[in-house]
């Protein structure tokens, strides 16, 4: 099963996005915040605060392939160079299991 | 309030006249005992120095002249040897013609003075009233040459540094370097010098400083027709839009942080309807509407949001072959299941395939957006038509209901932000007042044109007319 790093400020969302993640096959892990990072699939993440620029720093160059969900749109451009898919909350879960199954079809 | 002379109509008062009435009256008598002309001038010669003097001074003056002058006629009857003794009768017949005279003349006068007190007191009122505006006024003549300027106008001349002569056209094209936009500003104003006839307001920014300022202008035309000149008024308008950005990025700002809430509403909701089956029927009633609430939040977000972009000119749109026609059928289609729940008769008219190269997506936005409008403002058993034809180079599609319209005076304030006519205020219908200035700026983004014309209590007919190709392709706009 393909796992899933979520990251988002609001707690809401991150139980939302496990939930979704879960029903759509595959494991979520939650941000740690500190310490090292679990070896993932994916990454979901909101770019557009301080929690998701830190979790693109932490995960450096060897970043797993990143799934952008924000409240701001594309033309914002806070998408970290070579993001693999960009979903505009509120968004749907056929929207995120699209970009998700496209990642791992790739 | 600066008159300059040209236009100046001011009363001059009569200096000295008394003194003048008095040297004619001492004349008159001279003549008359030196010279001997009593009988030839007559008492009649000293007619105009009491005049005056009742003119001058006031009507008791005039009688008091006129003693004199009755005095200085007898005198002079008696010193001219070939002059007849003044009698008694004829004394007392002067003396009344001329008193008469002279309070007249002294009545006359103060009417005037009370006339030309009041006028000034009208005019100095004026020019308070004008000096005291916001807005910076003049008048100019047939040429463009100012006839009159407020304090507000010679203020903001000043600060603007526009030179201090030449038309008004001139001075303000003496500036054009220094806006934002030179060209369109030279342009606007060489096309009023062109046309006397135009009545034009527009926004013009000042680099650097940022400062915005409104004009507007007008002409002045005579009764019969002709053009008399022209009226300007300039405002500083910086606080305003200053107001207005502040007002947009809070907007903006607010409606990203409520798509937070609205992905755990919505995200959460689909959970439920997985869920569905085993819901009682209160349940599913619930859902249904938590999810009908959802969506109707996130559209007014979404528009908040689209409009913010507008604002900002940041409007993107994504050019591709699309159908007109077919995109008017997928919007009826969509809408028919509102339009049967409220028992609105939905139809379309359509001639065949109308391709046009546009934004599909954004058009189809445009068009659910004038055919919900339509089935929202129209009552049960009313009609709306969508129709979609081809007219010259570009296609037209027309949406017309037979619902509440909108009052004539508010027809133009719609394609305004929140703007919302009175008759959807006063029946509640629900609406944010954005969906007509969204649908406009998609419209003329793609070098169309959206029209609406209303009656109330008769219905509206909204017209969106695109080009098949726009003239100007362009990602943003």
């Amino acid at each position: 099963m393909k796992r899933v790093l979520v990251s988002d400020p609001d707690g809401d969302v991150v139980s939302l996005l496990e939930a979704t993640l879960r029903r759509l096959g595959y494991e979520p892990v939650r941000d740690p915040r500190e310490g090292p990072l679990p070896e993932v699939d994916a990454v979901v993440l909101e770019p557009g605060c301080r929690e998701g620029r830190s979790l693109l720093r932490r995960l450096g160059d060897a970043a797993p392939p990143v799934i952008c969900f924000s409240i701001y749109p594309r033309e914002a451009g806070l998408a970290p160079p070579g993001s693999a898919a960009y979903v505009v909350k509120p968004g749907s879960r056929v929207q995120l299991g699209a970009a998700l199954a496209t990642l791992f079809a790739a | 309030m600066r008159v300059l002379p040209r236009a100046s109509r001011r009363l001059q008062a009569f200096p000295r006249a008394t003194l003048v009435a008095i040297v004619g009256g001492f004349a008159t008598f001279s003549l008359m005992a030196g010279a001997e002309l009593t009988a030839e001038l007559g008492s009649i010669a000293f007619a105009p120095w009491i005049a005056l003097v009742g003119f001058d001074v006031g009507a008791l003056a005039g009688v008091a002249a006129s003693v004199a002058a009755t005095g200085l006629w007898v005198w002079a009857s008696t010193l001219d040897a070939g002059a007849p003794a003044a009698t008694g009768p004829q004394v007392a017949i002067r003396l009344a013609i001329f008193a008469s005279l002279g309070a007249s003349a002294g009545v006359v006068a103060r009417r005037l003075h009370r006339s030309e007190a009041a006028q000034r007191s009208i005019a100095s009122l004026q020019s308070d009233l004008i000096d005291a505006t916001l807005d910076g006024i003049c008048l100019t003549d047939e040429q463009g040459e100012i006839l009159i300027s407020n304090a507000p106008l010679r203020r903001i001349a000043v600060e603007l540094g526009l030179p201090p002569t030449g038309t008004v056209s001139d001075r303000l094209i003496a500036i054009a370097e220094r806006t934002t936009e030179p060209h369109r500003y030279r342009e606007r104003m060489l096309e009023l010098a062109r046309d006397p006839h135009t009545e034009t307001a527009d926004e013009f920014e000042l680099k650097g400083s940022g400062r915005v300022f409104r004009g507007y202008t007008a002409p002045v035309v005579e009764p019969d027709g002709s053009f008399a000149g022209r009226v300007w008024t300039l405002r500083e308008v910086t606080a305003d839009r200053e107001l207005e950005r502040l007002r947009d990025a809070f907007v903006a700002a607010v409606s990203h942080e409520l798509r937070t809430p609205l992905t755990s509403i919505s995200g959460f909701l689909e959970m439920l309807a997985d869920e569905e089956a085993e819901l009682g029927e209160t349940g599913r009633r619930y859902l249904s509407i938590i999810r009908r609430s959802t969506v109707r939040l996130q559209r007014i977000v979404e528009d908040l949001l689209l409009v913010a972009q507008i604002e900002a000119q940041r409007l993107e749109l994504r050019y591709g072959p699309a159908d007109l026609a077919e995109l008017a059928a997928a919007c009826v289609e969509a809408a028919r299941p509102a339009a049967d729940e409220k028992g609105v008769l939905l139809e379309l008219h359509r001639d065949g395939p109308l391709p046009l190269e546009a934004d599909g997506q954004r058009l189809a936005q445009v068009l659910d957006n004038l055919v919900t409008n339509a089935i929202k403002f129209t009552e049960e058993g009313g009609r709306v038509v969508v129709a979609v034809t081809r007219e010259g180079s570009g296609s037209v599609v027309t949406v017309s209901d037979t619902g509440i319209g909108i009052p004539p005076d508010e027809v133009d304030q719609l394609f305004s932000r929140f703007y919302r006519a009175s008759s959807a205020r006063r029946r509640a219908i629900p609406g944010t007042g954005l969906g007509l200035v969204i649908a406009q700026a998609i419209v003329e983004a793609h070098g169309g044109t959206i029209t609406l014309q209303s009656r109330e209590g008769e219905g509206t007919s909204v017209s969106v007319a695109l080009p098949t190709r726009p003239a100007q392709r362009a990602g943003a706009v």
